[in-house]
């Protein structure tokens, strides 16, 4: 059975202001959605919430993955469990070398999540599953050239000194490495380049078939016409005012976001 | 043994004793009196009001509670801990040019490769070099580069030394090989002295490495006191790097400092992990024109430790370098003061001085306290200096977490690559890697079982962002392609 993401009637705010106001989505394995809507909106806000950010508060709602509630899992858990979120903005950890982190991340996802109530256990977890340097080396190759990233990005701290584009970049790369079940893309093409934007596009479609289910945040209908989405839902003021399907982005396009602007609602601009 | 110097407590007659005990020169036991009554008229330094209120403890420890001077045992074996640390020293026996190893109050080994002695190199216990080498030890012992009235501490010092070790490195001669000295405590209630004078003659160079350790068990704390003198002729280079792992029972006051000739350096590494208490200070008088210095500081504290570092780049002459970079992190209660001064003084033109010191506190209950310091007088000058106090930032553990990362682990990486800019610096690969060690133990959560610990260790190398372990080099062939080292 394919795996299913749920949001019900989410509720979420940041140091006490209300962001999310009510978010219902399905993203299922197989299925492409594209997320789209003014800044400020909240679209970043559901992704961060979806992945487990502590620094947002769930006020009401549900999230639903696998048929678990996750509102209450860690990150670590919702990332082992098959849940991906490349970020707008990649924060950079000096002293890291981008190939270990990689390969402690693969481990940890390819572990799965722990059986509850032994991720902290008083006495010993389970001994770490190991992948062999020259495996992961081999996948490491694959999935390099498939994004055509430099090899020497490689040996740098994460994100650290990367541009904007190379960032964007490697946060495909991890996302291609770590192959989850439901991937979230926030504004991923933002900052590419137009051949970036035609190598990611091409290396996510690559991805797609029915184990990756995909949430595409962006402003452009450009990206849409390389990882052409089966649906396509406007977020306002913390909700979800429209869905359709891929003539929605088009029309949006063409129209802009102001005709979608539910009754009551304020200008929300956050840069 | 005198009565004075056999019982705890420093004394006047403790001095006589232990100056007659050596059969020292008259000199030598003037230089002691003298500093006794230094130490007598000086109050300990108590900082400043506000501070952290670590140089206050250090003031009421119960200095006369201790025994100023310990007798080597009759037959001159090392207990086996000793042995031990001699065995994992950071630089192994086939590595090192000279060894000197001090027991308390007594040097008890001093090695020294043939070929070095034949080329004048002269490295000895400070007792011989007082008998030997008067000119030269009467000239640099604590005159210029720690003057014995530095403060109470240094006074203490210069009253009751023991032990000791002297190097003299003649002119134009490299030694590529460290000379390794290890410095041990491993009596209760005991002071011991460590004085290290180095003199390295004109355009000559040398490695030297040295770890204070301790082994002995108990409440009852101990005192470790040393002092290190470095003097650089013309042109001459030193590398100074030491590792500091007392004991949680031993307390301890360092100075160390550098005086410069035209076109000399120093460079100091300084890790400090152990220790209860440690008031350490380093300083380079850069003096000859064009002379340089450069500090990198690492420490780690946890439970209830307590470090003050001082450190001072005083540039005198023209056209000297100085650069510092300090990195350290606090868990538990710990506390730590940093305080950096840079010092241009007047007619010091072209003078280039930096510093940087960074402390991540691991805890909510620690305190870290940085003051950079910056005082200039003369006007060509370019300097600067910084210093932040931080936590393990949420953003990046929530990023490392998102990517699979438990969050003890995550944050354990966050730290490892904090440490890292200073570790790349340090170009002691055993010590690279015994501080990567230490940070990692420190590290792990509570509930992680000593197999994980050891796990963990074993997988730094690949870790951290480190050359050696696991690196991704081309291949010389024109096929662009990553490979990884063989394990
Ligand atoms: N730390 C914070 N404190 C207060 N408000 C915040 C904070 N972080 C974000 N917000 C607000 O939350 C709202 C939603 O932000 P979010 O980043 O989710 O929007 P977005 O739809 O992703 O916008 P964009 O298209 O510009 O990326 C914005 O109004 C923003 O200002
Ligand atoms: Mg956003």
């Amino acid at each position: 059975m394919a795996s299913e993401l749920v949001i019900k009637n989410l509720h979420a705010s940041i140091e006490g202001k209300p962001i999310l106001r009510g978010v219902d989505l399905v993203v299922r394995q197989g299925e492409v959605h594209a997320l789209m809507g003014p800044n400020g909106s909240g679209k970043s806000t559901l992704a961060n919430v979806i992945m487990g950010n502590p620094k947002y508060e769930v006020t009401d709602g549900e999230i639903w993955f696998k048929g678990e509630n996750i509102l209450e899992y860690s990150p670590d858990r919702r990332a082992r469990m098959g849940l991906f979120l490349a970020f707008q903005y990649p924060m950079a950890i000096p002293g890291v070398s981008v190939a270990n982190f990689l390969r402690r991340a693969l481990e940890a996802v390819r572990e799965g999540p722990r059986p509850i109530g032994e991720e902290n256990p008083s006495g010993r977890p389970a001994p770490r599953k190991t992948i062999p340097p020259s495996e992961f080396r081999n996948l490491l190759r694959e999935k390099m050239k498939l994004l055509k990233v430099d090899n020497s990005f490689i040996n740098r701290s994460i994100n650290d000194g990367f541009s904007g584009g190379e960032k964007k970049r490697a946060e495909i790369l991890q996302m291609a490495l770590l192959e989850p079940e439901i991937a979230m893309m926030d504004e991923t093409d933002s900052g590419l380049d137009i051949d970036a934007l035609k190598i990611v596009s091409d290396s996510v479609n690559a991805l797609r078939g029915p184990k990756l289910g995909l949430l595409v945040i962006t402003h452009y209908q450009r990206i849409l016409n390389y990882i052409v989405p089966d649906f396509v839902h406007v977020m306002f003021d913390g909700r979800i005012v429209r869905s359709g399907g891929k003539e929605l982005a088009l029309e949006l396009e063409e129209r802009g976001y102001e005709w979608l602007r539910p009754e009551g609602s304020e200008v929300a601009v956050n840069d | 043994m005198t009565e004075a110097l056999a019982t705890t407590g420093f004394s006047r007659e403790a001095v006589i004793a232990l100056s007659r005990r050596k059969g020292e020169p008259e000199w030598m036991l003037q230089k002691r009196l003298e500093a006794w009554e230094i130490y007598e008229q000086t109050p300990a330094p108590l900082g400043r009001r506000g501070d952290l209120g670590t140089l206050q403890r250090l003031a009421r420890f119960h200095f006369q509670e201790l025994r100023p001077y310990l007798p080597a045992d009759g037959d001159g074996a090392l207990p086996a801990s000793i042995e031990e640390g001699l065995r994992d020293a950071l630089v192994g026996a086939a590595e090192r040019s000279g060894l000197v190893l001090q027991r308390n109050s007594s040097v008890v080994r001093v090695e020294l490769s043939e070929e070095l002695k034949s080329r004048g190199v002269i490295l000895t216990d400070l007792d011989t070099a007082v008998r030997e080498h008067g000119d030269l030890v009467q000239r640099y012992f604590m005159t210029q580069a720690v003057p014995l009235a530095t403060d109470k501490y240094t006074a203490l010092h210069a009253a009751f030394w023991s032990g000791g070790i002297f190097l003299y490195i003649p002119s134009g001669v490299e030694i590529e090989e460290p000379i390794l000295a290890q410095i041990w405590l491993d009596a209760p209630a005991a002071a011991a002295f460590a004085h290290t004078l180095i003199i390295a003659d004109e355009l000559s160079s040398a490695r030297y490495v040295e770890e204070y350790a301790s082994a002995f068990e108990g409440e009852q704390p101990s005192l470790l006191s040393a002092v290190v003198e470095v003097f650089t002729k013309n042109g001459a280079r030193i590398e100074y790097t030491s590792l500091q792992d007392l004991g949680r029972n031993v307390w301890s006051v360092m100075h160390k400092n550098s005086i410069h000739e035209a076109d000399s350096s120093v460079s100091w590494v300084m890790a400090d992990l152990g220790s209860r208490l440690t008031f350490s200070n380093i300083g380079s008088n850069l003096i000859g024109n064009g002379s340089a210095t450069e500090l990198v500081g690492v420490f780690f504290s946890d439970q209830d430790q307590r470090f003050v570092i001082k450190s001072l780049s005083n540039h005198v002459g023209l056209s000297t370098n100085a650069e510092t970079l300090v990195h350290g992190a606090l868990a538990d209660e710990s506390r730590v003061e940093f305080d950096g001064m840079i010092r241009v003084q007047p007619g010091a033109q072209q003078t280039a001085s930096f510093l940087s010191e960074h402390n991540l506190l691991l805890s909510k209950h620690c305190r870290a306290e940085a003051i950079p310091g910056l005082e200039i007088g003369a006007n060509e000058v370019s300097a600067s200096h910084g210093a932040t106090t931080g936590q393990v930032d949420e953003e990046q553990l929530f990023y490392l977490m998102a990517r699979g990362l438990p969050k003890d682990e995550a944050e354990r990486i966050i730290v490892q690559g904090f440490f890292e800019p200073v570790l790349q610096r340090i170009t002691l690969d055993s010590l690279r890697s015994r501080l990567r060690r230490n940070i990692v133990r420190r590290m792990r959560g509570g509930h992680e079982s000593e197999a994980d610990w050891i796990e963990a260790q074993e997988r730094w190398e690949i870790e951290g962002v480190d050359e050696g372990a696991v690196s991704f080099d081309r291949p010389s062939s024109e096929e662009e392609e990553i490979r990884l080292l063989p394990e």
